[in-house]
């Protein structure tokens, strides 16, 4: 029976060729798309899954209340490590310091590069579940020890032992190598932790962490934690909640709340909004998720309406078969047994589509998925999904067909109801309603990142380049080298800074001045630089003046953005000073010199931060940023600098990063949301004209008769194709009537998420609308014209 | 001769609009197991819609309908579908095979509904092709088929399930003569070997072939 069922179903399709290229490429298009989206979330969904321990990591974090606004984040005082060894120990399995994830310079013989890793304490290992390859993974213990990653010592020394080979770090620490392991999985945390030094020989080596070992108030280091199984993240946390509030005095004012962050968010749920966890790339699973559902309703919508729109056609086998003995049971099974035949063909086609595209597919996504071959899971998914798409596409249809009264359809008396193309018509209008909706919203997506692209700065990004200066060797050596780079003719001016033009690597509060409103809860971006920061960085002066050579008192100057002016309340800012609020400290007073435009520096969608850029004393540099000598091309520019620098810094390696390309990684995010939106929203509409294509056909062809008719009578072609194409464009305005106020609403709560936004306007929707108006027109008009401007002779003759 | 069906007082309307048109009233008509009945009349006198509701593809709303001593009339859907399933073969003036499926699978779509095993059917379906001389066309479609080749088909079809009542709705409407008298011949023959058959025809001719004449006008019957 079922063979029979099958039987009849291929050769309907081939008979019907068109329809059948129609429902099942839209099918498998849909499908593959379905596909990809649901491989993408399952990637998401498995970072960090290499660690089976998960669930029992955590990393403590801090939230701490500025003036009525709670900045939440990963950064932890040093005292809080001895606080919760000493009272809550029994909590943990391991409690392990680190510092920040940072680029080292890793020399041996004459081999010099660089790699990011930590300096962490001893229980490292078992919290990274590190699998070693060779020597002590007990050896963090160790001064003088340093843990490489496969990839690291394979790059350092080649297929040699690396174990015992001795590494100098920044030219700075000698370091021999103790351990090597496998390099983590890219899909987690810790994937860029490609070495491990000891903690305790950053502690020994540095008099500024000694100094900190006390203070509360100094925010600049990781604590990651394991807990014992036999308690929770959320007991642990209610215990340590108020452990820095109650031992620090000066820091219980910020209201300090030390709690737990479980790796299983680390990755999906890592937004704070004012000490409130909410959400992060969860969101994006999410709204994926849905673009996916809505693309495999809209290929089911497709089948639906091609399977009905045709009922006629299988009318006359319907009631044959009823006149046979076939009860009505059996025609719902035969009809279910064809469309699952259909959903299985297309999903096998959609396979073949996902293997075709899926390198692109994970370059737009900068993802590296593999197909499943081997996953049951996926297989046992798959057969989960074909039934479903089989009863969502496949039942309406079946119920339908099978319902036809036997003596009407085969006396010929068989005429489809006036109603009956109304669900045609509410699902035609659903799937335009859903695609315009996703062409609105991914049009106000690439909006809003362009509106933000556009955004002034405040200072020229192109033709400025960063150079690393991360080790201590580079010390006094500004003004010398500043010299050496401008005779080189590669660069017209040079300042040094503590952080880069894209980041704020520090933060400072504890001022005091003239005018500071009572109770004030000041908080700084702190940023120090050198002579020339206005004129390298191509910066706005609105008030004062740049740092100067001229001006001896110059080293004690400040320069304020605008915005610090605006938070401060300060009139007059030039010449008033910023004192430290302990009269004590031997800090001298800040005299404030200048006032620029704001920078841009984070994030591209935020308020800039009130920022203090401070004379560089201290020798607190990371970066000599360069002017190129725009005489010059770049690559001839980079190749002067970097003989420079190697001349002075043999043994450094010069690494470099451009201020543009820097700030364009900001976008990174959202642009790869704004791709991903693009393609799926243009197979969306691509979908659902198929389906047009496929009902304007049909419709054509079921008024043949009456075309020709009217052609006879003198109708014009231009008269013939109105009237076919009216009835699609007035279902597709319906659409766009719901698509425009939804995807108003949801979009401009998406805008709610960035601070700088571009203002929701008209000419999105309008865009948008006109646009699948012409679609709708193009992929109509082409049946309405053919049936047109056939002879009516011909037409006329087919009954 | 046992009595095949009977029908008492038979009535079939249908609502149009606010009027109630009545197709068959008042039919009492008797079948005894081979006869070869030929229902004549006017178009519109009520003759296909006798055929169908005898055929039990469409129902009585009035009256008594027996078939085979069992009551048609308060019959369930499912019962009254095994019954016709078992004894009732149906032939079209229009053919209606099912354009999808060749000559051998057409034939053999009723057995599947019986749920007759495969090798049965293979067999029941050859013996069919054979004893109507169309083995060579086993495999063709209907479209590649004459119109009498096709309605030959049909025959086939209908008998392939061995029933005792053949019902024929101007079986030959859509026929030359030549193929008419082939298809009516055949009738005859099957009659002869026991089948019970009732015709609608417009045909004296055709008429002739029967045993009993049937007269219908206006959903009566006027004259036997």
């Amino acid at each position: 029976m079922f063979k029979n069922y099958l039987k009849i179903a291929f050769r309907n399709l081939i008979k019907n060729n068109v329809y059948s290229f129609i429902n099942i490429s839209g099918l498998a298009i849909g499908m593959a798309a379905a596909m990809l989206i649901a491989l993408w979330i399952y990637d998401e969904l498995s970072y960090d899954s290499y660690s089976r321990d998960k669930a029992y990591i955590a990393q403590v974090y801090q939230s701490e209340t500025y003036n009525g606004i709670v900045d939440t984040g990963a950064a932890i005082p040093r005292p809080l490590e001895f606080a919760l060894r000493e009272d809550y120990a029994d909590n943990f399995e391991h409690i392990i310091m680190s510092s920040w994830n940072e680029a080292l310079n890793l020399s041996y013989e004459d081999i010099n590069l660089t790699f990011s890793g930590n300096f962490m304490q001893s229980g490292a290992p078992d919290l990274l579940e590190l699998e070693f390859l060779d020597g002590d993974e007990n050896s963090l213990e160790k001064l003088n020890a340093i843990m490489i990653a496969q990839s690291t010592a394979k790059a350092l020394f080649g297929d040699e032992p690396a174990i015992g080979k001795t590494i100098s770090i920044n030219n700075y620490f000698n370091l021999n190598v103790s351990a090597v392991y496998k390099d983590l999985p890219n899909n987690s945390s810790f994937s860029s932790v490609e070495f491990i030094i000891p903690w305790e020989a950053l502690i020994a080596a540095s008099d500024w962490h000694k100094r900190v070992r006390d203070n509360w108030g100094n925010n600049s280091f990781q604590l990651y934690v394991k807990i014992n199984p036999n308690t929770t993240m959320e007991a642990v946390t209610q215990k340590i909640l108020n452990v820095k509030k109650d031992r620090s005095k000066d820091e219980a004012e910020f209201n300090p709340q030390i709690f737990l962050f479980p790796m299983e968010d680390w990755y999906l749920r890592n937004n704070w909004d004012n000490g409130v966890q909410t959400g992060g790339r969860i969101e994006n699973l999410w709204m994926f998720g849905i673009i996916g559902v809505f693309i495999l309703l809209l290929a089911c919508i497709n089948f639906v309406n091609l399977s009905t729109a045709r009922s006629a056609k299988r009318a006359i086998e319907v009631g044959i078969r009823k006149s046979i003995g076939s009860q009505r049971r059996q025609l719902i099974f035969q009809f279910l047994s064809e469309s699952f035949a259909i959903v299985v063909l297309s999903f096998v086609l959609a396979i073949g589509i996902v293997l075709l595209f899926l390198n692109g597919f994970n370059a737009l996504a900068s993802k590296s998925i593999v197909f499943p071959w081997s996953n049951l899971t996926f297989w046992l998914s798959a057969l989960v999904f074909i039934v479903i798409m089989t009863i969502l596409s496949g039942s309406y249809p079946a119920m339908y067909l099978s319902s036809f009264n036997p003596v009407k359809v085969l006396k010929g008396a068989f005429k489809v109801g006036k109603n009956s193309s109304l669900p045609r018509k509410i699902l035609v209008v659903t799937q335009f309603s859903i695609s315009v909706a996703l062409i609105i919203g991914t049009l106000v997506v690439i909006d809003q990142i362009q509106f933000s692209k556009d955004r002034p700065v405040g200072y020229d990004k192109e033709g400025l380049i960063e150079v690393f200066t991360l080790s201590d060797e580079f010390d006094g050596k500004q003004d010398l080298m500043r010299e050496q780079f401008i005779n080189s003719g590669g660069v017209v001016s040079m300042t040094t800074m503590s952080s880069p033009t894209t980041d704020v690597f520090s933060n400072i509060s504890g001022y005091n001045w003239e005018g500071k409103p009572e109770g004030f809860q000041e908080d700084f971006a702190f940023i120090s630089v050198h002579y020339d920061f206005v004129k390298t960085l191509g910066l706005n002066v609105i008030d004062g003046r740049a740092f100067s050579r001229g001006f001896a008192t110059d080293s004690s100057g400040v320069i304020l953005n605008k915005t610090a002016v605006d938070y401060m309340k300060i009139q007059d800012p030039i010449g008033k000073y910023i004192r430290h609020n302990n009269p004590s400290t031997n800090v001298k007073p800040y005299k404030i010199i200048g006032v620029i435009e704001d920078m841009v520096v984070t994030s591209p969608y935020s308020k800039v931060k009130q920022a203090m850029y401070v004379f560089d004393t201290q020798s607190s540099m990371n970066f000599y940023s360069l002017r190129l000598n725009p005489k010059n091309s770049i690559s001839e520019n980079l190749l002067l600098i970097e003989s420079t620098f190697k001349k002075n810094f043999p043994n450094t390696p010069f690494n470099y990063q451009f201020a543009d390309e820097e700030y364009g990684k900001k976008f990174r995010a959202e642009e790869r949301i704004a791709s991903l939106a693009q393609v799926f929203s243009a197979l969306a509409i691509f979908i659902s004209c198929l389906g047009l294509f496929g009902l304007a056909s049909f419709v054509a062809e079921q008024r043949t008769k009456e075309i020709g008719v009217r052609k006879v009578l003198g109708a014009s072609v231009g008269q013939l194709w109105l009237l076919l194409s009216k009835d699609f464009i007035t279902l597709v305005t319906i659409a766009l009537a719901i698509a425009s106020p939804l995807a108003y609403y949801v979009m401009s709560r998406w805008l709610q998420k960035f601070t700088y936004r571009s203002p929701l306007g008209w000419d999105v929707f309008v865009i948008a609308c006109f646009g699948a108006i012409i679609i709708t027109l193009i992929t109509v008009s082409f049946q309405a014209i053919k049936a047109a401007t056939t002879n009516p002779v011909k037409s006329l003759r087919t009954e | 001769m046992s009595i095949l069906l009977s029908l008492n007082e038979a009535t079939r309307s249908v609502n149009s609009g606010n009027n109630k048109v009545t197709l068959l009233n008042n039919i009492n008509l008797q079948v005894k197991e081979g006869e070869f009945i030929s229902l004549m009349g006017p178009s519109g006198s009520g003759k296909s819609t006798l055929l169908n509701c005898i055929g039990m593809l469409d129902n009585f709303n009035g009256g008594g309908y027996t078939f085979l001593g069992q009551p048609v009339h308060s019959m369930k859907e499912k019962k009254r579908s095994m019954l016709y399933k078992e004894y009732i073969g149906f032939v079209f003036q229009a053919y209606h095979l099912i354009d999808e499926l060749t000559v051998f699978e057409n034939i053999e779509t009723p057995l599947l509904y019986k749920n007759v095993k495969s090798s049965e059917r293979k067999a029941l379906v050859a013996d069919m092709l054979d004893r109507f001389n169309i083995v060579g066309k086993k495999d063709l479609f209907p479209e590649q088929l004459s119109g009498g080749q096709q309605q030959l088909v049909g025959i086939a079809r209908a008998l392939i399930g061995n029933p005792k009542l053949i019902l024929a709705d101007e079986p030959t409407g859509n026929l030359n003569s030549k193929q008419s008298t082939e298809i009516m011949e055949l009738f005859s023959e099957l009659n002869k070997e026991g089948v019970t058959i009732i015709q609608a025809t417009h045909s004296e001719k055709n008429a002739s072939y029967g045993s009993r004449i049937i007269n219908l006008l206006d959903g009566e019957i006027v004259s036997e």
